[in-house]
């Protein structure tokens, strides 16, 4: 693999470019299992290899991927990626810059696994996930259920013109379900341990078993079929309570995004969108309350968004993006970095697979814990709701307005987890909810979510990122039941 | 690919799918190329039935020695998968062979720097119309070569060539910003006009303040890309094979019924070439003309083998790669025509009266699947209709309504259709605008 890069690098160099760097991606696995109503729903064993290779001239970057290895086609893909950048330079007014980070030298890094998931057997896998299935079945009104599993693992070799070069190897894993009952027109569904595909982490099969997956399928069915019965969520400004892995994926949409570097100035506006937060405003802006502390942690023990070096060759970083309510970090990649006038990039420059060239992503961002137990949290609650598990998300171009759905919300009345509801929805506009919150709950409620599936990117790229997130507090909030 | 099916043991049968590509994407903002882009690969999808034992496996080598790989990779996976006991085999290849609808060689010729241009006509004539605007945007230009074969003795060929592009010209530096937006694409990048995408963007972005309106259910005309976006939400949550097997289609209970005004209808048709054709599915199952509502009636859901098998219904030829493997994805319409009535965008708006016209939509997610109901934002050029006429821009929305509710509620449509296909075609949507009774926005954005 070292030759193929260096074959690469070496066409970019003849061609006088001032940068070039090379990626090499093999094999890349994912192995995805999942049964439905008994029946296998996906079965698939995926293994993939390809070489990637970016180069930038004085005035813009190219980039060229393929899924042949081999030296002839390592030559051709790195003079794709050089007329591409020639080609490019035309509409450039100006020169790039990029922060002057040095990259490892024979770095290496590997995921702590005790036990490979791709070694572990089929059956062993297929079987368990059966069993969960059948008893996601309570009732009748249980129409469908299904458990997945997933695992990917990912074997990366990096090099640069400056001399750069890592190895790494990756491995990730994750499991879930979901019960969906339906009568008439209603359809309710319950997931454990939370939706979209469950939860996922850095480690080997060992995070599988911990899941007690049989163990969280009877529940998620009977609350899918208590919740055809319950009340619909009430409607107006309340307390609202945010169970741990919504309140993660409201980190992600409305914290995350909004300080991608990229988005800040615009190279995603054609896409994905920008972001309310301005570039000044970093080191000042108000983003949320004095209780609001953000950390992005790429060397955190078990996040999908960890990892030794990114796809630049930065080191993993832990940036404290919101500290006692002040932005004061940002997620930047060597080019955004240097834009911003800093002096390194912060290291979250990442590519899905070989074939992408990196973006700026997130890795793991984290909200982080207060000192309130549970029952102090709600004991300051005289009437609200309580929410968890996502149902639907959606938030506007600038990561402003937002509006999030869960499966399941509980009347909170008098400090008080009380009868459940359904269809809850919360909605508001980012710094303002964020200063509505006025109390996190203590670590013992917060929980590291593994995200697997993160889109940004044209051509499109999904990116597995976690979300440590607690118990989370917010007043007067717009809710109803949708 | 016929030796290792050829290979397999008396029991087991299988088909593959082997898909070659080359795709150049061109993303541009702030007024230059920031993210050229060159993909060239190979995917082979191997999926085998042992004893009604289904497993597949993926590999991007298509040698013999790859392909006998994966397909033992596959095997040893489908010994441990639950029966699926519907499972009707893989089809015979019995019939006509027909070539692919439409392959534009041109398209699948042009060199990175032809595409390049591509991005830098539509810079230039979006900065024209705009001067001084920040503009962004991307080209995806490329072809995609398919074959399927299975060991029933089918083997079928098929190619599809595309451009697609988009184009958003902002003004970040107004309180609030502005900003306007159009894209479009073909198969044939000879019929691709670059020009009038960036043009059209420039034309929609607002020249004063947009005010701010409340929440409510106001009247609307979606123009194409908004219809284009609501119809796809529509193909999902009406159409889905996925949806009609597990009981959360919103139009499980209305087929044969009465769901839109006479005046509505909508195929599925990817052989029509006013979309990017394909002649066949990810089974190699010929694609055909499938009505969805016809004169307002709705019809069935899309099927592919599995589902087909399970339901006992007629293949549709709508499968797609191996599917997401937590279940929301599967069989659905992917190259849907709305037929499009004869009023221009000045009548759309003078029969609204009062009311909203929205471009597009942004972040668009299912609420509620079985009542229909999805939210997103409006984006990039919502403007107040007044006495029939356009009156000023608005800030942007957020909606939460039913799918069911916009079909029912149409009530003119627009003469001119666009094809709206997604990053690299795997979806398609022709459409043109509409009028709609009413349409329910929840809350609004500060821009």
């Amino acid at each position: 693999m070292e030759d193929l890069i260096r074959t690469a690098l070496a066409v970019a160099e003849a061609a006088g470019v001032e940068y070039a760097d090379a990626r090499v991606v093999a094999p890349q696995r994912a192995l995805h299992l999942a049964v439905r109503d008994g029946k296998a729903s996906a079965l698939t064993d995926s293994r993939s290899e390809g070489l990637g290779v970016r180069v930038r001239t004085d005035r813009a970057w190219g980039f060229a991927g393929t899924t042949e290895l081999g030296a002839t086609s390592a030559r051709a893909t790195a003079r794709l990626a050089v007329r591409l950048a020639r080609a490019a330079g035309r509409t450039a007014p100006a020169r790039l810059r990029v922060t002057e980070d040095v990259g490892p030298r024979n770095g290496r890094y590997s995921s702590v696994v005790k036990r490979d998931p791709f070694d572990v057997p089929r059956e062993e896998i297929v079987q368990l996930l059966s069993d969960t299935e059948a008893r996601l079945h309570v009732g009748p009104e249980v129409k469908s259920g299904i458990v997945s599993f997933q695992a990917w693992q990912e074997t990366k070799w990096f090099g640069s013109t400056d001399g750069a070069s890592f190895t790494s190897r990756i491995v990730q894993v994750g499991a879930g379900m979901n019960a969906t009952a339906i009568r008439g027109s209603m359809v309710q569904r319950r997931s454990a341990p939370t939706s979209f595909g469950g939860d996922f982490c850095q480690a080997g099969f060992e995070f599988i078993e911990s899941l007690n997956l049989p163990e969280l399928a009877e529940p998620a069915g009977r609350e899918a079929v208590k919740l055809l019965d319950a009340p619909a969520c009430p409607t107006g400004p309340t307390t609202l309570v945010l169970g741990s892995d919504q309140l993660a994926l409201q980190v992600h949409e409305s914290v995350g995004h909004a300080v991608e570097l990229d988005r800040i100035f615009g190279t995603e506006a054609g896409f994905a969108g920008t972001s309310w937060v301005a570039s000044e405003k970093v080191g000042s802006l108000r983003y949320g309350s004095d209780v609001m502390n953000v950390v992005a942690d790429a060397t955190e023990p078990g996040g999908l968004g960890t990892f030794g070096w990114d796809d630049e060759g930065v080191p993993a970083q832990r940036v404290p993006i919101v500290h006692r309510g002040t932005l004061v970090g940002v997620l930047s990649s060597r080019e955004s970095a240097a834009q911003l006038g800093l002096s390194r990039s912060g290291g979250t420059a990442r590519a899905d697979g070989a074939d992408r060239a990196p973006l700026v992503r997130m890795t793991n961002i984290d909200l982080e814990p207060g000192d309130l137990s549970l029952e102090e949290l709600l004991s300051g609650v005289t009437e609200g709701v309580y929410l968890e598990t996502n149902r639907s998300w959606s938030i506007d171009d600038k990561r402003l307005n937002f509006q999030f759905g869960t499966e399941v919300g509980r009347r909170i009345v008098h400090g008080e987890l009380d009868e459940l509801v359904r269809n809850p929805i919360y909605s508001g506009m980012g710094p303002e909810f964020w200063s509505s919150m006025d109390a996190v709950a203590d670590p013992s409620t917060w929980h590291l979510w593994g995200l697997p599936n993160c889109g940004k990117g044209q051509p499109v790229q999904l990116a597995r990122v976690s979300h440590g997130a607690p118990v989370g507090r917010f007043r007067n909030v717009a809710v109803r039941g949708g | 690919m016929s030796r290792s099916l050829a290979d397999l043991p008396s029991g087991a049968s299988a088909d593959v799918r082997v898909v070659h590509q080359f795709w150049t994407t061109i993303r541009f903002a702030n007024g230059r190329i920031h993210q050229p882009h060159i993909e060239r690969s190979t995917h082979v999808s191997y999926r085998v039935a042992e004893e009604k034992r289904l497993a597949t496996a993926t590999t991007v080598d298509d040698s013999a020695e790859g392909l006998a790989t994966v397909r033992d990779t596959a095997r040893s996976l489908a010994r441990v998968a639950p029966v699926e006991r519907k499972f009707p085999g893989f089809p015979t290849g019995a019939g006509r062979v027909r070539s692919p609808v439409a392959f534009s060689a041109a398209t699948a010729r042009l060199s990175p720097e032809g595409a390049t241009r591509l991005a830098e006509r539509i810079l230039e004539a979006a900065s024209a119309g705009a001067p001084g605007s920040r503009i962004a945007g991307v080209v995806n230009v490329g072809f995609e070569r398919h074959r399927v074969v299975n060991s029933s003795g089918l083997d079928r060929p098929d190619a599809l060539s595309a451009v697609q592009a988009s184009v958003l010209v902002d003004r970040p530096e107004r309180e609030p910003p502005v900003s306007g937006w159009s894209d479009g694409g073909h198969w044939d990048v000879r019929q691709f006009d670059p020009e009038r995408l960036g043009r059209e963007a420039a034309a929609r972005v607002a020249r004063t303040e947009p005010v701010a309106v409340e929440p409510g259910s106001y009247p609307v005309v979606l123009a194409g890309p908004a219809m284009a976006e609501a119809l796809q939400f529509l193909a999902n949550l009406g159409f889905s094979g996925h949806g009609e097997l597990e009981g959360w289609s919103c139009l499980r209970r209305s087929r044969g019924k009465r769901v839109a005004p006479p005046g509505v209808n909508l195929v599925d048709d990817p052989r029509s070439l006013q979309t990017i054709p394909r002649s066949i599915d990810s089974e190699g199952t010929w694609t055909h003309r499938v009505p969805l509502i016809d004169h307002g009636i709705a019809g069935e859901a899309a099927m592919d083998l599995v589902t087909a098998g399970r339901l006992g219904r007629p293949l549709t030829g709508h499968a797609l790669p191996p599917e997401s493997p937590w279940g929301e994805y599967g069989p659905e319409p992917t190259h849907l025509l709305l037929r499009a009535g004869d009023a221009s965008d000045e009548e759309l708006i003078r029969h609204t009266r009062s009311g909203l016209l929205i471009t597009r939509f942004h972040y668009v997610r299912v609420v509620d699947p079985g009542r229909g109901i999805i939210t997103g934002m409006t984006r990039d050029g919502t403007y107040r209709i007044e006495h029939g006429e356009l009156s000023g821009p608005v800030r942007n929305l957020r909606f939460t309504e039913s799918v069911l509710t916009l079909l029912k509620g149409i009530t003119l449509l627009g003469g001119e259709s666009r094809m709206y296909p997604s990053e690299r075609a795997g979806a398609v949507v022709t459409t043109a605008a509409a009028a709609v009774r009413s349409f329910r926005f929840t809350s609004a954005t500060l821009f």
